[in-house]
């Protein structure tokens, strides 16, 4: 294998935030998110799942999109979006995965959502593979596993004094030229997997279950906020609204931004007059599970769930996917 | 967590009576999450009655969601009667909400848990609960347990000390790296009985002063917009504060106007039914007011 230890992994990335945005899992007040960094003191190589998923890299959570502009009789329209390369760094198989099933989507239907797929072609992900699985991980049970690199360009596996480093595509073959590696024997050590068994039930089986009264359950105790969609990898959905922005004084222009949205929150679904399709907390999150396993997967191909956990973990009022999930399959 | 037995065995039994008798139609109280944790459950029938729990986990202020019975379940019906489990801290935000006339006391049966306090995962008492010499809800039909012999540690105020003792610079700059972790998922607006506007003003599609952006100025706003529309009404269950994904310090900022407002008013929510006095009461000239 090829191992790396600690210190030139740091070296390594010291060199690469001089020329690229580096986003690392940092600790921001005691809790350990994404977040861009400015030097490799700031970056946890031992860190468990962080908080929330590293989605913000590709889809920001409030993002300017577009300028608009009078620039005398014409009215001047400008994308801005950063040319820079960007390096996800540490970032877990779950949340690669995540951003496959966002791309199936955003850039895998046309027209390809443009902010989204810039962000994804400037960016590499440079994996850190899970050793063992956390307090509600079930990746392995929807198509990944705590080592996967299928979605990465980079993966590290921890090893004594150092990390195992594996180039997964061209591109990660070229971010690691700077990165001092020697060859070592031996193969990293797999992961602990002890995932609790959850069916996944198909996709044309959800259907007759719309108008369950199991939706009523887990729901009636919903409370409407978005935590659940928005630490999750693969929920995308997003709300565009403009605002004026003094550039000097007396100058303005419009700058339309793109900011996340949660099919959870109350008026997500209301429509102009006010009629509310989704008018109770039930109907709402029933949706989200729909999307996850019924419709995301039969209009543009993979699972919405990569198996994280995290919205299992951050619900403050205890609805858990994988109930939602043994329920549907009738266990 | 360990269930308390006996009080459960109790509350089982009164749910199932309300049930069976047809004085209420669902029963709002505590269930074991198959986690191991407490969660909110809603009991429609008289024969499911055994979900229920009482543990030191039980959380949870359920009096939001009576807010969600306060229409009839179907058109040309009357809103439903229902009992709902309460503490004493949740008990303060029932008389909130009455004097808001947003409940009807008729309509709702409350079964008082006489509360020893609240633990976390560790079984460490919760800050809230330690400080608390509140045993008794304020508001009940029926009480449950005996008002047990606890001592509260004196409220000192020593969370909101370290903050006050800082310039205005410096804690401006203490809440702006706290609001900064904001996801604004709006958890804290969701779970709080006292905050129930149909459409949240920090939410309107034409807001004025805030848009939607995920941005500091905007979660400036929204907490300290939030805590001052809870000032005279929040009742300090600290729900907001648990709920938040981000571990906002969110009680240090109703703690600060809850004292205010009981300095300057005498007046602490929810131990009457009485509405805040800063919404209704003007000072003479000179007065503190």
């Amino acid at each position: 294998m090829r191992f790396a230890t600690v210190p030139a992994l740091r070296a390594w990335l010291d060199k690469l935030v001089q020329r690229a945005d580096l986003v690392a899992p940092r600790d921001v007040d005691g809790r350990v998110l994404y977040r861009p960094v400015s030097s490799s003191d700031e970056v946890l190589l031992d860190y468990q799942r962080p908080e929330l998923s590293a989605k913000e890299a590709v889809l920001p959570s409030t993002e300017v999109i577009l300028h608009v502009e009078q620039r005398g009789q014409e009215v001047a329209l400008e994308e801005v979006l950063p040319d820079r390369q960007q390096v996800v760094f540490g970032i877990r198989p779950c949340d690669a995965h995540g951003m496959a099933v966002i791309d199936a989507l955003f850039v895998g239907q046309d027209p390809a959502d443009r902010a989204y797929q810039h962000h994804r072609e400037r960016t590499v992900l440079v994996g850190m593979a899970c050793q063992r699985m956390w307090e509600g991980c079930f990746c392995t049970l929807v198509g990944g596993a705590p080592d996967d690199a299928s979605h990465l360009d980079v993966l590290l596996r921890q090893v004594q004094d150092g990390y195992a480093v594996e180039a997964v595509t061209e591109k990660g073959e070229a971010i690691l030229k700077g990165l001092t590696t020697r060859k070592r024997q031996g193969d990293p050590p797999p992961p602990v997997v002890d995932a609790e068994p959850v069916p996944v039930t198909p996709a044309e089986q959800w259907r007759p279950l719309f108008e369950d009264r199991l939706w009523a359950r887990h729901g009636e105790r919903c409370l409407s906020c978005r935590i659940c969609t928005y630490v999750c990898p693969a929920c995308r959905c997003f709300d565009v609204t403009d605002r004026v922005v003094e550039v000097r004084p007396g100058v303005t222009r419009i700058e339309r931004i793109r900011v996340w949205d949660a099919c959870t929150s109350t008026n997500y679904r209301r429509a102009a007059g006010g009629h509310n399709p989704r008018p109770t907390r039930s109907a709402r999150l029933r949706n989200r599970f729909y999307c996850k396993f019924c419709y995301y997967p039969e209009d543009f191909g993979p699972l919405g769930c990569v198996g994280c956990g995290r919205c299992i973990v951050a619900c403050p009022v205890g609805i858990d996917i994988t109930e939602v999930m043994r329920d549907v399959a009738g266990q | 967590m360990a269930i308390n037995e006996s009080l459960t065995q109790r509350l089982r039994e009164t749910a199932r009576q309300l049930l069976e008798n047809g004085e209420v139609t669902c029963v709002i109280g505590y269930e074991a999450s198959p986690r191991g944790v407490a969660r909110p459950a809603f009991i429609y029938d008289s024969t499911e009655t055994d979900r229920l729990i009482w543990d030191a986990t039980c959380v949870h202020n359920l009096v939001t969601y009576l807010h969600d019975k306060k229409k009839p379940p179907r058109r040309g019906e009357a809103p439903p009667h229902v009992a709902v489990v309460v503490k004493p801290c949740d008990s303060r935000a029932l008389n909130v909400l009455l004097a808001e006339r947003q409940i009807e006391r008729e309509r709702v049966f409350v079964i008082g848990l006489a509360c020893e306090g609240l633990q976390d995962g560790a079984g460490e008492p919760l800050a809230r609960c330690a400080r608390c010499d509140e045993r008794v809800p304020v508001l009940h039909d029926v009480l449950l347990g005996e008002p047990p012999q606890v001592t509260a540690v004196e409220d000192d105020f020593g969370d909101l000390a370290a903050v006050e003792g800082l310039d205005p610079a410096g804690r401006l700059s203490f809440w702006l790296r706290e609001f900064d972790r904001c996801i604004r998922c709006y958890a804290c607006r969701q779970v709080c009985p006292g905050c129930y506007c149909t459409t949240c003003m920090f939410e309107r599609d034409d807001g004025l002063w805030v848009d939607i952006g995920i941005e500091l100025p905007a979660k400036h706003l929204f907490h300290l917009g939030r805590a001052f529309h809870l000032a005279g009404r929040c009742v300090e269950c600290g729900e907001c504060e648990r709920v938040c994904p981000m571990g906002l310090p969110l009680s240090l900022l109703n703690r600060c106007l809850a004292r205010e407002v009981e300095a300057l008013f005498g007046h602490r929510a929810g131990c009457a039914e009485a509405l805040s006095p800063l919404l209704f009461e003007l000072g003479e000239e000179g007065s503190p007011i």
